[in-house]
């Protein structure tokens, strides 16, 4: 069985008397996009900057592809790229300097090839990276910080709000980049808190809030979590109510010629229900994912 | 190894036009100074200088006094005039907190998710601090080499040049040292301006401390705790102090800052 990609242990780390991350427990398979999402200042960033060893834990421990990544740091940092959420590049560098510089701090020497194909996916040509970085664009940081976390090709990626301040073309590019690195094999590790972003590309999501794991699920958990609106409207007045539905199902109006429920899991109950009734019509709105993941970032879903 | 060196190519690239610029007004300076020195020498002004400086100066500076106003003493100015001394020490902050303003912006981050050993950004510092002190101390060397061997060019000059390197070697190591107490500081706190103000004014307090210590006893001894305390510059040019066992107390000092940065570094939060 192949070592997990990222496996947490009880990490904790506390500033003072605030408690950033508290017993948070992860893991993470190799070759899996997995979304992490949380409000902002639930501990995202904290989390990943003890993965990188930035950071050091008041108790339990991480490893990255089987190594520790505080006694192990230097090999767990070879295996890793890395986009931060925020950094301050210095506006005298050009983006190649950039690159270059970031690009001698690993083990092996960057592919200039790869390197170009990542500019061509991301939109970020020669004559930009000619530029002094005081003259880019917010966006265009983000590509560059992108293309060095990618440069080096690791098997691991940690990508800390990805596309913030990306273009929708761009993103759309990264999105394509991701699916690709999927599949070579690469496991990529994304925080956001663009909900729509991760539920279309990760195969799994954490959600953390205040320091702790809310929520682990897979996107296709997620999907039966979701309550479906489901809308019956009738040829003839019905008095009848429902019965026989099973607790997943919610009764949100009824009325003569409608009803309107919100359904968690299969309809195959309320089909049951429906018989002999003169159903005219049968309205089934798709689950939203977003709500699900809106109700545990509001501690509804606990 | 390669990391370290990438990381000193860089911040030294950054500061190249700062430190390059200081070298080159501190290599003009000393050439005036020595410049002055002649004509001063020429006019045979120094005793006229000396009577005009009032008895209660003369009695608090002593046999400095006349060290001062001389030929030696004009043409090595630069070594211990404050403006000198501010500017320097102000450089040697300004890259001591490097550390600091690199966590400050997170370029650290970047940095060391990358495989670098945290050590590297401390001793790609030193590096620094070390390199920069050399060049800016080798300029003043320079400048009074220039002034005093080509453009003055007397037996006179030639014996005012005899203590400039140990002069040159006691301020680049005080430099050093500064630069050591800068980076320590800087390794505490996640803000450069911080890190630099705090240094910087325990650098004007020290001054002062002692500065005012050669007047009024009771700070003596206060004063032996300034580094500026081991960097006598008139002294050297008397040849009269010990300037060798001030430079190991001022090199111990940069030391031991390096190593508290290095610990410091090592284990703290970025």
């Amino acid at each position: 069985m192949p070592l997990p990609a990222i496996l947490a242990h009880g990490l904790t780390k506390r500033y003072g008397r605030l408690t950033a991350v508290l017993g948070f427990d992860l893991e993470v398979a190799q070759g899996e996009i997995f979304g992490f999402l949380g409000l902002n200042g639930a501990g995202k960033t904290t989390t990943i900057r003890l993965l990188l060893d930035l950071l050091r834990p008041n108790s339990g421990n991480a490893s990255i592809l089987g190594h520790d990544c505080h006694r192990e740091g230097l090999l767990v940092r070879a295996l890793t790229g890395y986009l931060p959420g925020e950094v301050d590049l210095y506006g005298d560098l050009t983006g190649r300097e950039l690159l270059d510089l970031l690009g001698r701090l690993r083990h092996q020497p960057v592919d200039r090839k790869y390197r170009t194909k990542l500019q061509e996916r991301l939109e970020l040509p020669d004559k930009d990276l000619r530029r002094r970085l005081r003259e880019y664009s917010t966006g265009m940081k983000r590509k560059l910080c992108l293309i060095q976390a990618l440069q080096g090709d690791p098997p691991l990626l940690i990508l800390d709000e990805p596309t913030e301040g990306l273009d929708p073309l761009v993103q759309e590019s990264f999105h394509a980049l991701l699916f690709e690195l999927k599949r070579r094999g690469r496991t990529v590790f994304m925080s956001s808190h663009v909900l729509s972003e991760v539920v279309r590309v990760c195969e799994r999501i954490a959600l953390i809030r205040r320091g702790e794991l809310a929520l682990l699920a897979s996107v296709t958990d997620l999907h039966k979590m979701a309550q479906r609106t489901v809308r019956v409207t009738f040829s003839a007045d019905v008095t009848v109510v429902p019965k026989g539905l099973p607790p997943e199902y919610e009764v949100v109006e009824l009325q003569p010629r409608m009803w309107h429920l919100r359904v968690r899991g299969a309809l195959g109950a309320l089909a049951a229900a429906l018989t002999g009734l003169p159903v005219c019509d049968i309205d089934v709105m798709e689950a939203r994912l977003e709500e699900v993941l809106i109700r545990y970032y509001r501690e509804e879903g606990a | 190894m390669k990391s370290g060196l990438a990381l000193f190519v860089h911040s030294a690239r950054r500061a190249r036009t700062l430190i390059l610029t200081v070298a080159a007004l501190l290599v003009l300076f000393q050439v005036l100074l020595t410049l002055g020195a002649e004509s001063l020498q020429k006019a045979t002004s120094f005793p006229r200088l000396a009577a005009l400086i009032p008895d209660v100066f003369r009695q608090v500076l002593g046999p400095s006094l006349l060290t001062m106003l001389s030929f030696s003493g004009i043409a090595c100015l630069g070594y211990f005039h404050v403006a000198v001394l501010a500017v320097l020490v102000g450089l040697m902050i300004a890259l001591g907190t490097e550390p600091a303003g690199e966590a400050e912006t997170r370029f650290l981050d970047l940095v060391l998710a990358h495989p670098v050993a945290r050590h590297w950004v401390i001793t790609r510092t030193i590096a620094l601090l070390v390199t920069c002190a050399a060049l800016l101390a080798g300029a003043m060397m320079l400048g009074s080499g220039l002034g005093l061997y080509y453009l003055v060019s007397s037996d006179l000059a030639r014996a005012a040049f005899r203590p400039v390197p140990k002069l040159s070697l006691n301020l680049a190591v005080l430099m050093v040292g500064w630069g050591g107490i800068a980076l320590a500081m800087a390794t505490t706190v996640h803000r450069r301006s911080v890190a630099a103000a705090r240094t910087a004014l325990l650098a004007a307090a020290f001054y002062m401390v002692d500065l005012i210590a050669q007047v009024w006893k009771p700070l003596k001894p206060l004063a032996r705790y300034s580094p500026f305390h081991y960097y006598n510059a008139l002294s050297v040019i008397t040849g009269s102090g010990n300037a060798s066992s001030d430079i190991i107390i001022l090199a111990c000092v940069a030391c031991a800052s390096f190593l508290l940065a290095y610990i410091i570094f090592q284990y703290r939060d970025l």
